[in-house]
C-alpha cells in the first residue's frame, strides 16, 4: 500500500472503525503468515491473527502515523500475542525452509551444506529469545532495520547495532562447532 | 520457555492467499469490536444513580422481609411456649 494512501486508510479508521476493513483485507495474510511462521497450527494462527486486529482496532485511536510502515505496527502486536499463547509452553519449534535461512547463512559466511544449516538451527536454539527475535525479523520475516525498531521498540539504529553483534556472536558460535 | 529451530529444504507448507483469505471475517473482527468496546464503555451499576436507588431499594426490602419473617417466627415459638403448662 503506498504510504500515503495507508496514512489516509488510518485517519478514516480512526474516525470510523468500519473503515478499518481497508486495512484488514490488505494486511491480513502478512500477518497470519507471520503467525504462522511462529505459532505452526493454521486454525491457532487464524485466531491468534483475529485477536492481533482487534487489538490494533481497539488501540487505533492512539496510533500516530510517522510514516513508518503499518505492518511492523501489527507485527508487534502479533508478537505480543504470540507470547501470551507461548507462556504456558515449554518449547516452541519454529520450521524453516532453507530458502527462509539463505540470507543468513550468507550474512555468516557459511554454505548451505546439510552439515552446516543443521549447527545454524542448533545455534540458533542456544540463542536467548530476544537476540533470536532480531534474526528472525531480520532473514526470517525479511524486515528493515526500521520496521525491527517498530516491532521491538527501539530505535533503527538499536536494531542494526544488536542485529549486528548477534550475527558476530552466531558466527563464532558456528567456529567453535566447527 | 525454550526455543527450537527446525530447518528443512522444504520448511513448513506455506498456505496460498485463496487458503488465507478463508480465514478472513471482517464481519467477525467488527462484531468483536463492538463487544469490546461496549464492554469497556458500560457504566458500572452502581455509577448510575437511577439503578442505584433501585438497588438500595431491592436490599431494604430484603432486609425488610427477612426481619418480619424473623419476628413472626420468634413470637410464633413464643406462644407455643406461653401455651404449654
Amino acid at each position: 500500500m503506498d504510504p500515503k494512501d495507508e496514512a489516509t486508510s488510518i485517519r478514516s479508521a480512526q474516525g470510523d472503525p468500519r473503515c478499518f476493513a481497508l486495512l484488514y483485507e490488505h494486511y491480513f495474510a502478512e500477518v497470519f503468515r507471520f503467525i504462522l511462521r511462529r505459532a505452526g497450527d493454521r486454525d491457532m494462527t487464524a485466531d491468534l491473527t483475529q485477536q492481533t486486529f482487534l487489538k490494533a482496532m481497539l488501540a487505533l485511536p492512539k496510533y500516530e502515523f510517522r510514516g513508518t510502515p503499518f505492518r511492523a505496527w501489527l507485527y508487534r502486536i502479533a508478537l505480543n500475542e504470540l507470547r501470551m499463547h507461548w507462556r504456558k509452553r515449554k518449547e516452541v519449534v519454529i520450521d524453516m525452509s532453507f530458502a527462509e535461512v539463505r540470507g543468513l547463512s550468507e550474512e555468516l559466511g557459511t554454505d548451505m551444506e546439510d552439515e552446516r544449516i543443521q549447527q545454524l538451527a542448533h545455534a540458533m536454539g542456544r540463542l536467548p529469545s530476544g537476540k533470536a527475535r532480531l534474526i528472525e525479523l531480520r532473514f526470517m520475516d525479511g524486515l528493515s532495520f526500521v520496521e525491527m525498531g517498530v516491532v521491538l521498540e527501539i530505535g533503527e539504529d538499536a536494531a542494526k547495532m544488536r542485529t549486528h553483534r548477534v550475527l558476530a556472536l552466531l558466527r563464532s558460535m558456528m567456529t567453535t562447532r566447527g | 520457555m525454550k526455543h527450537r529451530y527446525h530447518i528443512s529444504k522444504e520448511g513448513r507448507k506455506e498456505p496460498s492467499d485463496a487458503e488465507i483469505a478463508k480465514y478472513r471475517d471482517p464481519k467477525k473482527l467488527l462484531y468483536n469490536y463492538q463487544r469490546a468496546t461496549n464492554l469497556l464503555h458500560k457504566k458500572p451499576l452502581y455509577k448510575d444513580p437511577k439503578s442505584f436507588i433501585v438497588l438500595i431499594l431491592i436490599v431494604a426490602l430484603a432486609i425488610f422481609i427477612a426481619e418480619v419473617v424473623e419476628k413472626d417466627r420468634t413470637t410464633g415459638t413464643e406462644d407455643k411456649e406461653q401455651q404449654v403448662p
